[in-house]
Formats: structure tokens, sequence, C-alpha cells
């Protein structure tokens, strides 16, 4: 909304987090992905938009490996965590999923108990000696999900029974419990209204202090609140990267002009 | 978008039709749709009457079967008849034979009737309407209690079938006529009878708990036997089926790649599901009878053909419902690194488990009221022996409940019908209750999400 000081934003330059060279996908014979090349800086939200279909949750998928789960995804390329090849084979999935945490497009808290939620990745991963230090976690979590004071007397209540918007950010402390260097959102705002997409917004903000977060939007608005740097991918190429700033005032791309003045998507 | 030129003339007239009276589509559209629920009401209304007349003809006939007739009588035990010898030694004491102790129960009879100042002509030997089971019964007594040698011991003794049919109203003065098994006069005692209090007709337990009796005996034939054997069968398929057919499924639906290979094994589950029972009978008696030399008529037998009959039942109801769990909690499990294998146990599984648990209780209850397979390995031989208990017990000749209720309605004593029936609303009960337990567990652990 407020875009207007975009081109004063400042992005000091940070160290790569992530570096994905010449990244190929296909869904059995559909190529999805083509020769996507991208750096994205630590402490740093970056947006990825374009129109549907163009590629931008399944790339965001490659990062922490979830097209491992669907049986006809092949990932050519290679995309380096902190210079380690994640498609290495000998890189457990497993582990890299603790390092690279994700939110899905829409809430989906375990139907268990508030608590049981976010206690689960740091059970799973050992993360966590004694019933003390797991409390010490999931409050944690949930202060940094911006969610702790609306659910601290009610943690025994199923996760399910909340509102959309407290579902996600339960869903992004769950996340952010298990400690990762990365975070993914893959449309995080899309099942949510305004006063919780304002909530959540807020809240990406402040993860971009301890986190390098990796943001899918369908919203221009929104990628323009919220990010730092910004992707355009169309047709299954990265079209455009730069500054969010730069993108949406002075794209060099004629498609990313298109897009954002809502001639094409 | 706003092109809002309100006017404010209001047409004068609906352009196409007015919106009071229906047009010749709409009102061919409402016809069929009546038509149709028409269809459903009936279809509905039929399967109810079938099922209302299947239950109705089935206690009608059956109810019967759980009361019997008894009668009381005091047995004079003579030393000199029963041991000769004199010395209450069990064995030489078993030298008399039921025919030696079916003569004191016509005397106890005879006794009975001068004491209440009975007096029917052309009676025959009053014994006659005892059941044809007294005497083993008491033989049975005797020589378990030889003590009672030389005393007098009051007992109660099943009443012939005959005469349990005409407390019933089965068998009348009509049909006793030309009935070479039961006379008027036997009747006419059986009301004298009924008056003093001697002999009464009441819930009869013996039917759930006493073994099956021979085609002479109708009064004294029993589920116990079957009921036993089918509660061991049931186990068997328990222990193996649900195990196996879970694991299968596990693998199947979450693990194992989609190829060929996985594709023509989901289509032969499929097809096995729709295999005729009998078929698996046959299956049962050349593989664990012919050839692996498991014992005939052994409810471990039956209880690995009923497995093989109820895995696809539950190897297709788990697969149903694991799929049905939303693919977003698998997500949101592998999202904070869990593992395949840990999102599958910790949160996959618990939401498929009351979809597993309807569907193994309903397979185990199509087990349970299957017959042909178990006709083919020998269930369906005369078993008077319990089993052991288990484990031994897996391999002793057993019945079943379904096989008890074909066995039965091939007898030709018309007395077997109530007990045919009977057994059919035992049957019945039996899966009803399993039934309800599989609605409960899917009440009470459904989850929403």
């Amino acid at each position: 909304m407020n875009d207007m000081r975009l081109t004063e934003r400042a992005v000091d330059s940070k160290d790569v987090k992530i570096a994905a060279r010449k990244v190929q996908v296909f869904y059995g014979e559909t190529h999805a992905i083509k020769d996507v090349d991208v750096d994205i800086d630590d402490k740093t939200v970056t947006a990825f938009i374009g129109p549907s279909g163009c590629g931008k949750s399944t790339f965001l998928r490659c990062i922490n490996r979830m097209n491992d789960t669907i049986d006809v995804a092949r990932v050519e390329g290679d995309i380096h965590l902190d210079g380690e090849d994640i498609y290495n084979p000998k890189v457990d999935p497993v582990q890299l999923r603790a390092k690279v945490g994700m939110v899905f497009q829409k809430p989906n808290p375990f139907p268990k108990s508030i608590y049981d939620n976010v206690a689960y990745g740091p059970k799973i991963h050992g993360l966590a000696k004694n019933k003390a230090e797991l409390d010490e976690i999931v409050e944690r979590a949930l202060r940094r999900g911006a969610i702790w004071d609306e659910v601290k007397d009610r943690l025994q209540e199923p996760g399910t029974g909340l509102s959309g918007g407290q579902q996600q950010r339960l869903c992004i402390a769950r996340a952010v419990a298990t400690e990762p260097e990365v975070l993914l959102m893959d449309e995080p705002c899309s099942a949510l209204d305004p006063i919780a997409t304002a909530q959540v917004e807020e809240l990406i903000d402040e993860l971009k202090q301890n986190y390098s977060v990796v943001i899918v939007t369908h919203s221009m608005q929104q990628a323009a609140r919220v990010s730092q740097k910004t992707a355009f991918f169309h047709l299954g190429y990265l079209v455009e990267y730069g500054e969010t700033g730069q993108i949406f005032t002075n794209p060099k791309d004629s498609r990313t002009e298109s897009y954002i003045t809502g001639r094409i998507g | 978008m706003s092109d809002i030129t309100a006017t404010d003339a209001v047409p004068s007239a609906p352009r196409k039709g007015s919106l009071l009276e229906q047009d010749a589509r709409t009102k061919r559209r409402n016809a069929a749709e009546t038509r149709f629920k028409m269809y459903g009401i009936i279809a509905v209304t039929l399967g109810i009457l079938a099922l209302v007349m299947l239950v109705v003809s089935i206690v009608s006939n059956g109810a019967s079967a759980f009361q019997q007739t008894y009668i009381t009588l005091e047995v004079d035990l003579p030393e000199d008849r029963l041991d000769p010898e004199g010395n209450r030694n069990r064995d030489q004491m078993a030298r008399v034979s039921t025919f030696g102790y079916g003569p004191l129960i016509g005397e106890a009879m005879e006794a009975q009737i001068a004491a209440l100042g009975i007096e029917i002509e052309e009676l025959g030997n009053p014994g006659d309407i005892v059941s044809k089971e007294a005497p083993a019964q008491l033989r049975n007594f005797v020589l378990a209690n030889p003590d009672v040698v030389g005393s007098t011991v009051t007992f109660e003794f099943l009443a012939n079938g005959r005469i349990d049919g005409y407390m019933k109203d089965r068998v009348t003065r009509a049909t006793a006529l030309l009935d070479k098994n039961v006379s008027p006069a036997q009747l006419d005692l059986t009301d004298a009878l009924g008056e003093a209090g001697v002999l009464e007709k009441r819930f009869n337990w013996a039917f759930i708990t006493a073994p099956d009796a021979s085609g002479q005996r109708p009064e004294a034939a029993g589920l116990g036997v079957a009921i036993v054997g089918s509660f061991y069968m049931m186990l068997v398929v328990l222990i193996l089926a649900l195990p196996i057919g879970v694991a299968a499924s596990i693998y199947l639906e979450e693990f194992a790649p989609k190829n060929r290979f996985t594709d023509l094994i989901e289509v032969n589950i499929a097809n096995l599901a729709a295999v005729p029972s009998i078929v698996f009978g046959i299956l049962g008696l050349a593989i664990f009878i012919n050839f692996a030399g498991l014992p005939q008529s052994a409810p471990i037998v039956g209880g690995l053909v009923l497995t093989l009959m109820t895995l696809p039942t539950i190897i297709i109801a788990t697969r149903a419902s694991l799929k049905s769990v939303p693919p977003s909690i698998r997500e949101a499990a592998l999202g904070v690194g869990a593992s395949k294998m840990q999102t599958v146990f910790h949160h996959v599984l618990p939401l498929a488990a009351p979809g597993i648990l309807t569907g193994t209780i309903i397979g185990l209850a199509q087990a349970l009221g299957e017959t042909a397979p178990l006709l083919l390995i020998g269930m369906v031989a005369f078993v008077r022996e319990f089993p052991a208990g288990p484990p031994e017990g897996f391999f002793d000749p057993a019945s079943a409940l379904p096989v008890q209720v074909y066995n039965w309605t091939q007898r030709s004593d018309p007395a077997f019908v109530e007990r045919a029936s009977g057994a059919i609303i035992v049957l019945l009960i039996f899966l009803v209750i399993m039934n309800a337990i599989a609605i409960l567990l899917r009440r009470r652990f459904e989850r929403r999400w």
C-alpha cells in the first residue's frame, strides 16, 4: 500500500545464503522450471512473484526438497545452502528440512494440542533435554510467532480450533521452533483476512532479523511491503531478480513491467 | 464495472414470461425431480420392508429356542442296579450303560404320577416324555459322584423335543395322532404335570452353553462349541489380518513407488476382495490341510482361511482411510523435518485409525458370518467336545456359528427349525454388536480438520 518509499529502501549487501544455478524441474514430461539462477541473501526477505503456474512455488519447494515427495518430480542443477549442495546424495532431506523450515499456503496445524504442534519439531530433532527446556522452546517459538499472548492460557486445546490467522501464526511458530536458518513461505496469507495478513506480515518483518525468509505471493502489494528483494517468474523462467524497489519502480524486463502493471498474469 | 444507469421507470411488464407461473421446461424438470424422489422412497421402503420381514420371521421362529421345557423328578438310585459290586469303584460302575439308567427315569416318572394321583389311559411308558439325553445326564452325574448311589436325588431333566414343542404350540393333539414319537395321552400327562408344577418352561442357558446334540435330541442341542469355535477363529483373524493388512496398506500407500508392479498388486487386491469365498475354502484345504498338514475342523485353519478372505477388505479400507488423511498433514510433518516413517506413524496413522478399526471390524463381521469356506475344511463336522483353551484349542475340532445354522437346517426333526433360527439370532446379535462397536469407534475418534 504505502509502497511510495520503495526507492528509499536500503538493501545492505549481505552474505548469500542460498545459491541456485541452472535449476530445472520436470513434472513427468512437463518442464516446470527452466534454468533458474538465483542468489538468496541471509537475513533478508525475498519475494517470488509471478502469475499462477509460473513455477515460483515449485522452485520454493526445491529449496527444502519437498519436491522429493512427489514421485514424478525431477530436479536438475545445483542448489547450495551455505556452500553445500543440498542435492548431494549424502544429504538427508530430513536434516535439510530441519534447517530450512516451511510454512504452507493453507494453515495446516496438526490435529493435536497447540503445545504439541510446536513441540513436535524440537522433540523429533532432540532439541530439548527435558520438559522444562521444551516448555521454554515452545514459549519462545510461540512468542516469535506473535501468538503467545493469545494462546498461553490454552496450550492444551487443539490447534485446529484456532481462527485461520491464528492457525497460520501457529504454523509459523511451529516452523521456527526447530531453529531453522531459512524460512520458506508459500503464499502464507492467501487464506487470511486483511487483519491476519497484516499480523503475519509484521511477523515476517521481525523474522528477517534471524532468518533468511523466502516468500511466494500473489499479491504484489505484499511483495512490495515485506520484501527487500523480489524475483519475477514467468512460464518457468526467472525473468528478473533484483531489489524490490527497483523491480517495482524500474523493471528492466518488459514482461516484469507488464505483470506489475497488470497487463499479463 | 460501475455502470449503474438507474432509471426511474420500472418495466411495466416482464420481458419474457412471468416468474409467477412456471414454463413448460421448469414443469418438466420439477416433474422429473418428483419422480426421482418417488423412486428413492420406493427403494428405501422396499429395503426396510425386506429387513422387517427377515427380522420378524427369524425372531418368530427362533425366539422359542431360548426357552426350554424342564421336568423335575426325584430319582431313586438303587445300589443293586448301578453298582452291583457295591464298592463304588468308578470303572466298575461304568459298565452299567445308559440303558441301565433309562428305566430308573421311567420308574421315577411313574412314582411322580402316582404321587400326584394322575390317571391317564394308554399312556405307555411315561418316561418317554423325558429327553433321550436324560439317562446319559443321570449316568454322568452318578459316575462323577459315586456316593449318591443308594439315595434319592432330585433332578431336572429336559423334556422330549415333542413335549417341548407342545409347550411352544408347535405340536398339537391333531399332529400328535399322526406322530409315532408322541401320543395325545402323553400331551395329557404334560398338561397334568404342568399344572402340578413338575414340568415348566423357562430360559434356556444351555442353548448358548451346551454343545451340539444328535438329530434325535433337538432339545439338548446348543451353540457352545460353535460360539467357542467362532471366537477362536475371530481371534486368529484379528491377530493375523490386522497387522498384515495394515502393514501392507501403509507400505503400498505411503512408501511403495508407483509403478506397473504396484499397480498390478493393487488390481489383484481389489480382485481378491471379489473372489467367491468358497474358492478360499478350496485354497485352505489344499494348502493348510493337505500341504501343511494342519488338522481338519480346527479353528486355526478356519482362521487362516478367513484371514485370507478378510485381508483384501482390511487393506482396501485401510488404504481408503490413509488416503483420506489430507496431504497437508503429511506436508506439515515433512516440513518440520519429520522422516517419512515419523510422518506416517505420528500423524497419518492416528488420523486413519478410526477408519482402519472400522474396516477391520467390518472385515471380522464378514468373516464371522462366512460359511462356505468352512464347509470345505471340515468345520461342518458334528463336534460334541469343547476345544481346549487357547492356544492348544486352536488345533482341536470345533464348529462355527454359521456352519451350525447350516447344519441344523439339514436335520429332519422340526424342533431344529427353532434351533437354527435361534442360532441366527445369536449370530445377528454378535454382528450387530460388532457393527455398533465400529460405529462407536468412528464417532469417538473421528477428527475434523
